[in-house]
């Protein structure tokens, strides 16, 4: 493998310093929301300047992309991202080696640059994975080449330095997972063994700079600080209500009841129309979408919490997050009104003949209180 | 396991099968009531059942409670007049018109309705904390109430009082992880509903059946219940 750095491959592509050095400030801003690794260097180097000098430094780090079961929603969101010169430059002149989607080549061609990929660069490419792991029924129900999602993932991951799990599917199993799950649809993070570095972007899509940002902080930097289920804490650490711009209508107890009535008009907090805002850990709230325009709270929609484990089964939509997930059935209350009902009687009865016949009654309840001694 | 999971678990089954210990229990506990035996009533009525019914309600729920010269009841005792009062209104008011107990019960009954708005369900919740502070300090204290508390008086007092203090943090996001502070909220909830009819805390539905039964009789006798 030639040695070369990521600055110096960037030149031979014909980026001039000036574009680098905007390249830089644009990584740092977007890896650098909140903490790490800023908050340390703050104090001493210059972000932007640690930026540089990474890319100076390291090595081009090769991205492996795969997709099982899902939409290429993710892989969508981040070719139509407006924050071009990330994208650019983790998509086309750093990283990506093979993407099922943007690849030009198909059939065995693509399979073959993927093989030849994983050979040359075994141990230090980036595995992305976008979409769950079915397992059932043998993993039938995606199949690549006419091998198993499964079987693809376990070996694409062997040789990968870390993985990066983007979108809910890859992350959390997402809609495939949701029940009745046909599919026995899985997280990459369960299938995979638990010590290989995994990092999770969730999301219906992941936010295109949230993808862009992480892959970018993990070639520069490893793999960044992250909460239990595994998400970057810089990107994740909290919720589109702790961030939401009409959090001060929640607070105030304002809330929209419709979605065409004077509350959503003036923008209230969509609280009863279902929103998700108060348990979705995300950035929506300050990346947003498009170029920062807007994000769904924002445009009058409750957030669906679509970057949360199992959200597709985590109640309706539109229905308030107070509300239980389900009510049980009627069967069930008249069922346990019945069986209440007849412990009643069968109590009343006993208490009714102990009364008629009190006699013969006490000294049976002593010789069992002896027993129970 | 992460709170993600057991917010689900209180939210979703745990919950449903609460409500159902409840239901259950709660329907065991009328029957085990009303098979207690009724005496049979000879007596040729002289008034009307339903306003004896109608006029009990209206003292019990009305004019006792909040015109206090008519029975002097604040002067009887004015701490459990006023802590007891409040707190039993607060309930009322955070359970029926807050908004995020509205739409539990919308999605339990299928219609909703109007509610208040927070700042004054959260004050009635904060004062429905404070009473419920000063009747447990009361039950310390007051020397028959000690001699007449028991575990289960202390029980019932932690039961309910679990349920408003987590309610009250979840509201303002204190001290946990939404999640966190929601998933305990539930869970102290679904323990209050099967703790409910095994405890006087049953006094909420026999208070209104006692209520009609004083007042038919009452009614009947055309006497002033």
């Amino acid at each position: 493998m030639p040695i070369e750095t990521i600055a110096e491959e960037l030149r031979r592509k014909g980026i001039s310093r000036r574009e680098f050095m905007k390249i830089s400030g644009a990584i740092a801003g977007v890896i650098g929301l909140m903490d790490s690794p800023v908050r340390v260097l703050a104090k001493s180097i210059d972000p932007v300047e640690r930026v540089l000098k990474a890319l100076e430094t390291k090595q081009r780090v090769p991205v492996i992309w795969l997709e099982f079961q899902d939409c290429a929603g993710c892989s969508e969101a981040l070719t139509r991202s407006q924050a071009p010169t990330l994208v650019d430059l983790v998509l086309n002149t750093l990283t990506i080696e093979y993407h099922e989607t943007l690849s030009a080549a198909a059939g065995f061609q693509a399979e073959e640059a993927k093989q030849a990929a994983m050979k040359k660069y075994a141990g230090a490419y980036v595995l992305v994975v976008e979409g769950s792991i079915p397992t059932a029924d043998g993993g039938v129900y995606c199949t690549i080449g006419g091998r198993t999602a499964e079987d693809l993932i376990n070996e694409a991951s062997e040789g990968a330095a870390a993985v990066i799990a983007t979108g809910n599917c890859a992350s959390f199993g997402g809609i495939p997972k949701a029940s009745p799950n046909p599919t026995g649809a899985r997280s990459a993070m369960s299938v995979l063994a638990k010590d290989k570095p995994l990092i999770n972007i969730p999301g219906c899509p992941a936010i295109p700079e949230v993808t862009t940002g992480v892959i970018a902080q993990y070639i520069l930097f490893g793999v960044p600080e992250l909460d239990s289920l595994k998400r970057p804490i810089a990107f994740y650490g909290n919720t589109i209500h702790d961030r939401c711009l009409r959090r001060p209508f929640y607070e105030a107890g304002k809330y929209t009841a419709s979605f065409d009535d004077e509350g959503a008009r003036q923008g209230w907090c969509l609280y009863k129309l279902g929103c998700k805002g108060p348990t979705t850990y995300n950035a929506c709230a300050t990346i947003k979408w498009d170029a920062g325009l807007s994000f769904p709270v924002q445009s009058g929609h409750p957030c669906l919490g679509c970057s949360q484990p199992d959200f597709w089964d985590g109640g309706g939509f539109y229905q308030g997050q107070s509300a239980p997930l389900s009510r049980p059935a009627i069967a069930a209350v008249a069922a346990a009104a019945g069986i209440g009902a007849a412990a009643g009687i069968g109590a009343a009865l006993v208490n009714r003949s102990q009364k008629k016949h009190p006699a013969p009654q006490a000294p049976a309840q002593a010789g069992e209180e002896k027993e129970a001694k | 396991m992460n709170w993600n999971n057991a917010l689900e678990f209180v939210r979703g089954p745990l919950f449903n099968a609460a409500l159902i210990i409840f239901i259950g229990g709660m329907a065991y506990r009328l029957v085990r009531v009303l098979l207690l035996g009724w005496r049979s009533d000879k007596v040729p009525g002289k008034g009307s059942k339903l306003g004896g019914v109608i006029l009990s309600y209206l003292k019990g729920l009305v004019i006792w409670p909040f015109i206090p010269w008519v029975q002097n009841t604040f002067m009887r005792n004015p701490l459990i007049y006023l802590a007891g009062g409040l707190f039993h209104l607060s309930l009322f008011i955070v359970l029926l018109l807050g908004t995020a107990h509205m739409l539990v019960w919308k999605s339990l009954l299928g219609f909703g309705w109007p509610t208040l708005p927070l700042p004054i369900v959260d004050w009635m919740a904060a004062a429905g904390i404070a009473a419920m502070i000063a009747l447990a300090i009361n039950r310390l204290i007051h020397p028959v109430l000690k001699l007449l508390t028991g575990a289960a008086e202390w029980l019932n007092l932690l039961f309910v009082f679990l349920p408003m203090v987590s309610g009250y943090i979840l509201t303002h996001h204190l001290f946990f992880p939404y999640e966190m502070g929601f998933t305990i909220h539930m869970a102290v909830v679904d323990a209050l509903l099967i703790w409910i009819p095994f405890s006087r805390i049953a006094h909420f539905m026999f208070y209104f059946f006692s209520r009609t039964i004083h007042g038919a009789q009452f009614g009947k006798r055309a006497a002033t219940p």
